[in-house]
């Protein structure tokens, strides 16, 4: 059974308020259009919503590498400060026996962003290609990253907790490292690369080729 | 293709772009797509009133949420606590400008913006005084959808209390209490926010 698409019918939904509008004639996929109901501007499909994806992931790829090898936080302690990486922060607590923390943070600022920009370049390579795209599966997996992405801040909101509170002038103290900027930059470039992918491209992609298949079956 | 058919009679997936006719739903259904599983349609039971106090009282929450401290620590005699607030005062002072500002927008910003918008949409409703003008403030509301992050911060106060615990004497304070409400009313304002009926209502009154 093939299921008609709105883009086939010659209607775009307004991706804010959800209304469908009548595309123009000879209007492509990429002209913006007015929303009747919100009258917001928008397109019927993000335009060059790969190559945005691509880029803000090879950023986020990029600013995940300082945001490991820089200390994240700096313990002072008498005086004498110890730097902690993202990684000895974890090795910390699986010292301490603190294991589901560890897990806890593991995910959050190694599995995560990793997974993310995998997963994105992933996404963007198998709709370019459209080799083994597998729509319902992928779209799924799109949506697992994109419900992930603002758990990975977790790291810079303990950060920020522990510099508030761990204040007591010679005795301790916690400064922020320099991978904290890195680290937030990853994540927020993930956010936006997934809020750029379009996950109608998979569909759209397995649309025209079933399309494609009846025509060569006739 | 029959594409004399009006468009409010149809409906179009918003992560696959299938079409359907729309469905007509009771209070507290909601329609999936057949081809992608995500949710197409859904009429939320009581929307705008549960909506309505659930953001009211997170507005009067957020005052405490944010200056009362949430925890605090002693060492060698010395006591220290911090609130939502300190947190980004202390980022500033040491110099984490851009951490700071990301911080006060994902837990301090957003989040109050979201619901005083709750509040401001669901109160036009409630005593019908609808203006032409939210189409606009309700179209700008959904910007903001992804950007709060106060449950990632609960989850942020939770590690940080076990990093804590092991070599300092930690105190929980009445910030805690009132964050984790604050956190609730402020989820629930937005989940009973029913964005298929109020743009529905919007535009038989000022859509022509």
């Amino acid at each position: 059974m093939s299921i008609k698409t709105a883009q086939e019918s010659g209607l775009a939904l307004c991706p804010k308020c959800h209304k469908l509008n009548d595309m123009e004639e000879g209007a492509d996929i990429h002209t913006t259009m007015q929303c009747t109901r919100c009258h917001g501007m928008f397109y019927p499909r993000k335009p060059h919503s790969l190559q945005y994806t691509l880029a803000w992931n090879i950023a986020a790829l990029l600013a995940f590498i300082p945001a490991n090898i820089y200390p994240i936080m700096i313990i002072y302690s008498v005086g004498i400060g110890d730097p902690n990486t993202i990684l000895s922060g974890i090795g910390e607590f699986v010292d301490h026996g603190l294991y589901p923390i560890a897990a806890i943070i593991f995910t959050a600022s190694i599995i995560v962003p990793l997974l993310k920009i995998v997963g994105l370049f992933l996404l963007v390579y198998r709709v370019h290609t459209g080799v083994r795209l597998r729509p319902d599966k992928h779209s799924k997996f799109y949506h697992a990253l994109e419900f992930l992405g603002p758990w990975s801040m977790l790291d810079v909101f303990v950060v920020a907790l522990l510099v508030a509170v761990v204040e007591l002038g010679f005795v301790t103290s916690v400064s922020a490292g320099p991978a904290i900027n890195y680290f937030t930059l990853t994540v927020i470039f993930t956010m936006i690369a997934a809020n750029s992918f379009d996950p109608r491209l998979l569909w759209d992609k397995d649309q025209s080729n079933e399309n494609a298949k009846e025509k060569n079956d006739c | 293709m029959n594409t004399t058919k009006d468009t409010s009679q149809l409906i179009a997936c918003l992560q696959c772009d299938a079409l359907y006719d729309t469905p007509i739903l009771k209070q507290g259904q909601s329609a999936k797509c057949i081809r992608c599983g995500s949710i197409l349609a859904e009429r939320k039971v009581d929307s705008i009133e549960r909506s309505f106090y659930w953001s009211l009282a997170g507005i009067m929450l957020s005052v405490p949420a944010i200056l009362l401290p949430i925890m605090g620590v002693t060492l060698v005699g010395q006591y220290h606590h911090a609130s939502l607030l300190d947190c980004i005062l202390a980022l500033i002072e040491h110099g984490f400008i851009m951490i700071a500002t990301l911080v006060f927008l994902f837990t301090l910003a957003v989040p109050i913006v979201r619901l005083l918008g709750a509040f401001y949409i669901t109160s036009s409703f409630k005593f019908n005084r609808l203006k032409p003008s939210l189409l606009h403030f309700f179209r700008a509301f959904h910007h903001l959808d992804n950007w709060a992050m106060l449950n990632v911060f609960m989850l942020g106060i939770v590690v940080s209390m076990y990093k804590l615990l092991d070599d300092t004497e930690l105190s929980v304070n009445m910030g805690l209490l009132a964050f984790i409400l604050w956190l609730i009313c402020s989820t629930m304002a937005a989940s009973s926010l029913d964005q298929d009926y109020i743009w529905q209502e919007l535009e038989n009154k000022f859509v022509d």
